[in-house]
């Protein structure tokens, strides 16, 4: 299909603003008469506030004021484990409890300090297992789990369930969600190999670089809210009630965003923004809360952690018969999230298994704030079952690509527990993509061999999300100067989504870029609703709404057209900026000139009637703000059919030293299988970030609690292992397979996420074939992990699992 | 001059006690010179007035048994060594002096114990005990003590008490530590670690001042042959009929 | 409880002397009041967290006669206020004592290396993340260690010569300089004093407060190394979690002098195993005149580890410390 804008490179209008550093973030806006917020958190991780002397603090000079739990929830806190605004009950070290205003932040901070907080402290825990013990600590007064509509639940199980899981064994306690489809017993039995174990794998923070500093002020009873988000209108539409100003009151302000992978997408995610707009609201100043690194690890949130249970079942063939997993997911310390289901969905997905059940529990522990982070389950697992399958290959006698290749999705296949069809999956090409890349066939030969202490490691894995939604707003307007302005309600958060998902607006319109405006940055320029920016999504989403968008205004510049130089809308066609007649091309209009008759006309040409009744509300106000501006196209998405896949495939090659437990990338290929590529180099950018993500989800990132007193050891990049430029391969060589799906107007689907799983995957699988086949049931894998198995250390030697709980 | 008790933070933010504050070393040191210096000035004043040291020749009877001298010293030497082990890293000497210190500590707390069940079977523990009369026995001449003058008893009571102190405390914070019997565990609270600290402090400043008070006593020309016999055992019927009264005390023949 | 305050840099007196009669008398007169500052990686992390708050700063950097790299009589001589990137690129240093280039190169990051000293890395304080945190401790003057508990994170503390306190030296250079028997030069009002590089770390036995036995008021002005190691076959290998930016896990630094395959003599240190670098006497006394071997390499690292006490989860420090001292004695490939 030859596009004119779809699947080529462009520069998205942020680039020149982020490269010269002129583009402005939340920290970067300044008022007149602005303070600084700073926050006081807990340093105990489950405690509650008896008693808070602010006297002193608020007697000094140049402090203006605080902000405390009640001030902010004067009907009490909300029931939940839920990330509150502020707390006077904390469930984590860290929890902001209130903020205090001042003329600057080492002003606030030395009022800080003499701020006298009275604590009763309270049992705590660090890991679930031990709460889930007779008598262990809840992470929370009331209990360790929260059940959706009954409240909080103290779960226990007997001290024999607690140790027979720790042992490894199926756990036994009944669990709170469970799903199944097809005969488990009889796959089992009709395996050739089964292969049973527990596992863990970490839990870490989202370090998104950019911490989630907030500037707010109200003017004439309008809240200006300069925040950081990966959505916009998504997340500011929530952000109001969170907040408690009506949206036609609210403007936020969100032109870039230095990360967010999952924590920053919807309002619930980050209510610390509502801290300055409340603030400011109290002692009506415009406020600057700045949010430190060790504040944002704390809040910013982090992946669950699972502690689990696996057993599967092969086929002589290598199919996999049966997939029986039992997951224990950290709900920490706020928070929560349905990663194990996802963890659960994915290898039903990814490996077609013919009988799966999944059973699962969340507990909370008094650990960092749990929500979706990139792949949230999806990739926790990816890394468990890469070394499961090529055990299985090996024991069967199969090649490891081969076993792949024989349970991967195709199209027609159907996933999940609703066994519901994929709209399309070209996970075979991508895997022969990405063997040829790689050459496989070469490369596998070399599986373990030896070069003094160095020992060669290859690993292929895949990766999977579901990657589109629909339903969502789109507006676009002609000008009448004739330059197409495309509302797009997408945040930016640094994958050029706002942009490259206008171009299918363009590309309807057959418009050159340089004549396309993306209105987008900030509510007040008027905006459609999308769905937040998260779980891969976007592209797929909102090429739906701005073609259909597009298209509505096509066909009213036809109707136009029709109007003044007669015929019908079907005997006309677009190109070069004109709708003419497709019979007699010399007879149109330019679009300015469409542009200057649709606004002359008004009506339902310009928004002022026959509005689409099912446009969401948040949508509805926009239109009602841009009504009569311009010639408009407004559309509301129906719904789409069945599953939009994301899918990536990894090939790896390592080489590890057994003398010191580190390895070097010699070689990383990376397919994305997303349907038809809208932008290349956003793609790149995905796989590429991806990858180094998933070398740190593998190898290296850290998220370490003192289990005697709850303190974070990891809150900082040093200390959480984020990987640097020197630990990934200097060359990623990336790939896509670029064919459409059927569910997208240009075939397009969604990639950010199974390109982290999918290198994870790889690079586990590398590793333990590395080490003879050695299966760590564990994520990540570091150098100390290493060393102990080769030197045989297991007994006191109990790996620091690189969570909060003992591995 | 400082404070008197030092505080930290314990792990969560909370004020606790971390231990006495070092700077009363100095006033303890400060006050034991002037007040032992006042002491032997006002001795020397009177020095015309009485001093008649009774002579050490004659038949001698026995004071202190051999084992008990023994214990006397080990108890001193382990003593002074827990001092200046301890003391060595506030005054910044910079040695190794922590397994020396609870060497030393183990070996008084072995004799302290040797001692107590000594004391209490096999030796006359009345002897020791003090009374209303024991306290009369300064302000009038003509009472004479038994074998224990009433500040021999005071100083040994004093010192059963501050060495029980620092023993137990001293104890309780080994247990605190790695050593070759056990790991430590950090089981105790902050709080109740610091006030540990606390007490083995004062009890340390207390027995620093008893140990120079002591030893001034038994330096002093009038007492030096009370000082003899914790070497040799025995002083002379002149020195005992000088000081003790032969109805409260009667020792038997030294050899 | 009162709030513990993190990253906001709190008001503090800047002294910035640029000759050295000066910087020695304000850190007499200040004493331990007057933070040494050279190129502050050390030092801003603990200022932010408002962890230690000195009243006053003495900055080091603008005192030339303390930075640079010369010839004296017997070696050279380094400033100790010279940074770790220009150490590692001197063509002197490179040719001469490529152990201490290949160390200082190996320092942190490259960003770090450009402002930070070679002074400042070899007194730098311990990194295990309690102390860091701000926790009073035994090492911060208190009275209890957090790490060395039966459930402690002490992944990277020590294996040797833990005593209460179980911090590991966290300097690259330091192991390096004491393998090649450097000198360091200390100065004070009071005059100058002469350490051997060995005796200038020192532990939580002697002293559980600070790293080296700079008295208040003391600096370290210059390192200086001897001709004794000059061009002979050196080793240094430092294995951390990441390839950059990250503390050693474990580190050596040898130097030997070989003749025909056989070992003359060969001095070697371990980083981040003990509070000090630790000089291995016993391994070089196994070495000495014997042929180079896989077996003598063997030998070697089960000399290296003896005594060796893991905590709860620095186990793996054993394996790895003798699989680096066998790499040292192999020489480099």
């Amino acid at each position: 299909m030859a596009y004119m804008h779809i699947g080529k490179d462009f520069v998205p209008q942020d680039v020149p603003g982020k490269v010269t550093g002129r583009i402005k973030y939340s920290e970067d806006y300044a008022r007149d008469g602005m303070v600084y917020a700073r926050l006081l958190t807990s340093p105990i991780p489950h405690a509650r506030v008896v008693n808070i002397d602010a006297s002193a603090a608020l007697a000094m000079e140049g402090v203006f004021g605080i902000l405390t739990a009640d001030d902010v929830y004067p009907d009490g806190e909300p029931d939940g484990t839920g990330l509150k605004i502020l707390t006077n009950e904390p469930t984590l070290v860290g929890e902001p409890i209130l903020a205090l205003a001042a003329v600057d932040e080492k002003t606030a901070e030395t009022a800080l300090e003499a701020i006298i907080v009275t604590f009763e402290r309270l049992p705590f825990v660090m890991d679930p297992v031990d709460s889930l013990a007779p008598g262990g600590p809840d992470a929370y007064t009331g209990g360790n789990t929260f059940v959706f509509r009954e409240g909080f639940k103290s779960e226990k199980w007997t001290a024999d369930q607690v140790a027979a899981f720790r042992a490894g064994s199926e756990p036994t306690a009944e669990p709170q969600q469970q799903f199944a489809y097809g005969e488990l017993e009889a796959a089992f039995a009709s395996s050739a190999y089964i292969y049973e174990g527990s596992f863990a794998t970490a839990g870490y923070p989202h370090h998104s670089m950019e911490p989630r500093s907030a500037f707010a002020y109200w003017e004439n009873g309008k809240l200006y809210l300069h925040g950081t988000s990966q959505s916009l209108t998504a997340l500011a539409a929530d952000m109001a009630g969170i907040v408690g100003v009506p949206i036609e009151d609210l403007v936020f302000i969100n032109e870039a965003t230095g990360g967010g992978f999952g924590q920053r997408a919807r309002a619930g995610s980050i209510p610390s923004m509502a801290i300055p707009a409340k603030l400011s609201q109290k002692i009506n100043r415009p406020v600057m809360m700045r949010v430190t690194r060790e504040e944002e690890f704390t809040i910013g949130g982090a992946r669950q952690g699972f502690q689990g249970w696996i057993k599967c079942g092969f086929k002589a063939d290598g199919v996999m018969a049966a997939a029986d997993m039992w997951i224990l997911s950290d709900n920490g310390g706020k928070g929560g999230g349905g990663d194990a289901f996802s963890a659960a969905d994915c290898i039903s997905i990814l490996y077609q298994a013919e009988a799966m059940r999944f059973r699962g529990t969340s507990i909370g522990s008094n650990t960092a704030h749990r929500g979706a982070q990139r792949g949230p389950g999806q990739n926790q697992i990816a890394p468990i079952i890469a070394p499961i399958l090529d055990k299985a290959a090996a024991e069967l006698g199969l090649d490891r690509l081969a076993i792949r290749m024989l349970n991967m999705p195709k199209n027609g296949d159907v996933g999940g527990p609703q066994r519901q069809p994929l709209t399309s999956a070209y996970m075979p090409e991508a895997l022969n993509m990405g063997a040829t890349m790689f050459n496989y066939p070469e490369r596998i030969t070399r599986s373990r061999q030896r070069k003094g202490s160095k020992v060669t490691g290859i690993g292929v894995g895949e990766g999977y999300h579901n990657a589109g939604r629909s339903g969502m707003d789109g507006i676009v307007r002609l000008m009448p100067d004739g330059r197409l302005a495309v509302h797009n309600g997408v945040g930016n958060l640094g994958t050029y989504s706002y942009a490259s998902t206008s171009r299918a607006a363009a590309e309807v319109l057959q418009m050159p870029w340089e004549r396309v405006d993306v209105i987008s940055g900030r509510t007040d320029r008027h905006l459609p609703i999308t769905s937040p920016q998260d779980g891969s999504n976007s592209i797929f989403t909102n090429t739906r709404t701005n073609w259909g968008a597009a298209q509505d205004l096509l066909v009213k510049m036809k109707e136009i057209a029709a109007m003044d130089l007669g015929g019908t809308p079907a005997d006309y066609s677009v190109g070069d900026e004109r709708i003419f007649k497709t019979a007699d091309t010399t007879s149109g209009m330019t679009f300015a000139e469409i542009g200057q008759r649709g606004l002359q006309l008004g009506g339902k040409f310009t928004g002022e009637a026959e509005v689409p009744e099912d446009l969401n509300d948040f949508t509805k106000l926009s239109v009602s703000r841009l009504a009569g501006s311009a010639l408009m196209g407004i559309f509301h998405d129906p719904r789409h059919n069945n599953n939009p896949p994301g899918f990536t495939a990894t090939f790896i090659e390592i080489e590890l030293d057994t003398e010191t437990g580190k390895f070097d990338i010699i070689e990383l290929v990376t397919i994305g299988e997303c349907g038809t590529v809208v932008h290349p180099q956003g793609l790149k950018n995905q796989l590429v970030g991806g990858a180094v993500w998933g070398i740190g989800l593998s190898a290296l990132e850290q998220h370490l609690y003192d289990p005697q007193n709850g303190l974070p050891a990891s809150t900082g990049y040093w200390q959480s292992k984020v990987p640097t430029i020197l630990d990934t391969p200097s060359k990623i060589q990336t790939g896509w397979v670029d064919l459409p799906d059927p569910e997208n107007p240009v075939g397009a689907r969604g990639i950010g996420e199974p390109s982290m799983g999918a290198v994870s995957a790889a690079l586990t699988a590398a590793i333990s074939d590395a080490l003879d086949g050695h299966v760590f049931n564990a994520a990540p894998i570091t150098a100390d992990m290493i060393l102990n198995h080769l030197a045989g250390i297991t007994t006191d030697a109990v790996p620091l699992a690189q969570n909060n709980y003992r591995g | 001059m400082g404070e008197i008790v030092r505080y930290k933070r314990d792990v969560w933010g909370e004020d606790v006690i971390l231990g006495v504050s070092w700077d009363l070393l100095w006033v303890v040191a400060v006050a034991v010179l002037i007040l032992l210096a006042a002491h032997a000035i006002v001795m020397a004043a009177l020095a015309n007035k009485k001093m008649d040291i009774p002579s050490a020749e004659g038949r001698r009877v026995l004071r202190h048994e051999s084992i008990d001298r023994l214990f006397h010293w080990v108890m001193a030497a382990s003593i002074f060594a827990l001092i200046i082990t301890g003391i060595a890293p506030i005054l910044g000497w910079g040695w190794a002096w922590l397994d020396m210190h609870w060497i030393a500590g183990l070996l008084l707390t072995f004799v302290v114990i040797f001692h107590i069940i000594r004391s209490l079977f096999w030796q006359d523990f009345k002897s020791m005990i003090l009374g209303p009369r024991d306290f009369g026995e300064p302000f009038d001449s003509a009472k004479k003590p038994g074998k224990y003058s009433f500040e021999q008893k005071g100083m040994h009571w004093a010192v059963t008490i501050v060495v029980l102190a620092v023993v137990v405390t001293g104890i309780l914070l080994f247990m605190q530590i790695d050593t070759p019997f056990w790991d430590r565990t950090n089981s105790m609270a902050e709080s109740q670690l610091g006030l540990m600290f606390l007490l083995h402090g004062l009890a340390t400043l207390a027995l620093i001042a008893l140990v120079a008070t002591h030893i001034y006593f038994a330096l002093r020309p009038e007492k030096m042959f009370y000082t003899r016999s914790m070497l040799t055992g025995w002083i002379s019927e002149d020195e005992m009929s000088a000081n003790h009264d032969p109805s409260r005390w009667s020792p038997k023949e030294a050899d | 409880m009162v709030a513990t305050s993190h990253d906001v840099m709190p008001d503090i007196e800047l002294y910035q002397p640029t000759d050295e009669a000066n910087a020695l008398a304000l850190a007499g007169t200040l004493g331990r009041d007057g933070w040494l500052l050279g190129g502050g990686q050390d030092t801003f992390g603990w200022l932010k967290d408002r962890n230690k708050t000195p009243a006053a700063m003495i900055e080091l950097t603008q005192i030339d006669a303390w930075k640079g790299i010369k010839e004296i009589a017997d070696g050279i001589e380094i400033g100790a206020v010279t940074t770790l990137t220009e150490i590692a690129n001197n063509p002197l240093v490179q040719s001469r004592y490529g152990l201490l280039a290949q160390a200082a190169g190996h320092v942190a990051s490259p960003q770090i290396r450009n402002v930070g000293t070679l002074g400042g890395n070899l007194v730098q304080d311990a990194r295990c993340w309690y102390y860091r945190r701000g926790l009073d401790c035994y090492r911060a003057g208190g009275n209890i260690c957090y790490a060395d508990s039966p459930q402690g994170l002490n992944r990277e503390h020590a294996i040797f010569g833990a005593s209460r306190c179980v911090a590991v030296s966290p300097s690259d250079t330091a192991p390096a300089l004491v393998a090649l028997e450097a000198t360091m030069v200390v100065q004070s009002e009071s005059g100058q004093r002469l350490i051997p590089a060995q005796d200038f770390f020192v532990g939580p036995a002697r002293d559980i407060v600070n790293m080296t036995v700079l008295n208040a008021g003391e600096i370290l002005t210059a390192i200086r190394i001897p001709n004794t190691w000059a061009n002979a076959e050196f080793y240094f290998e430092k294995v951390a979690d990441r390839n950059v930016w990250d503390f050693a896990l474990v580190s050596v630094a040898a130097v030997m002098k070989v003749s025909g395959g056989v070992i003359e003599d060969a001095r070697i240190a371990c980083g981040a195993v003990e509070c000090v670098p630790r000089r291995l006497e016993a391994v070089e006394n196994a070495l000495r005149g014997q042929q180079r071997s896989e077996q003598l390499a063997n030998q070697a690292a089960a000399i290296a580890s003896e005594g060796a006490r893991p905590l709860n989860y620095n186990h793996f420090k054993v394996p790895l410390m003798e699989n680096l001292v066998k790499r040292a004695v192999r020489g480099q490939a």
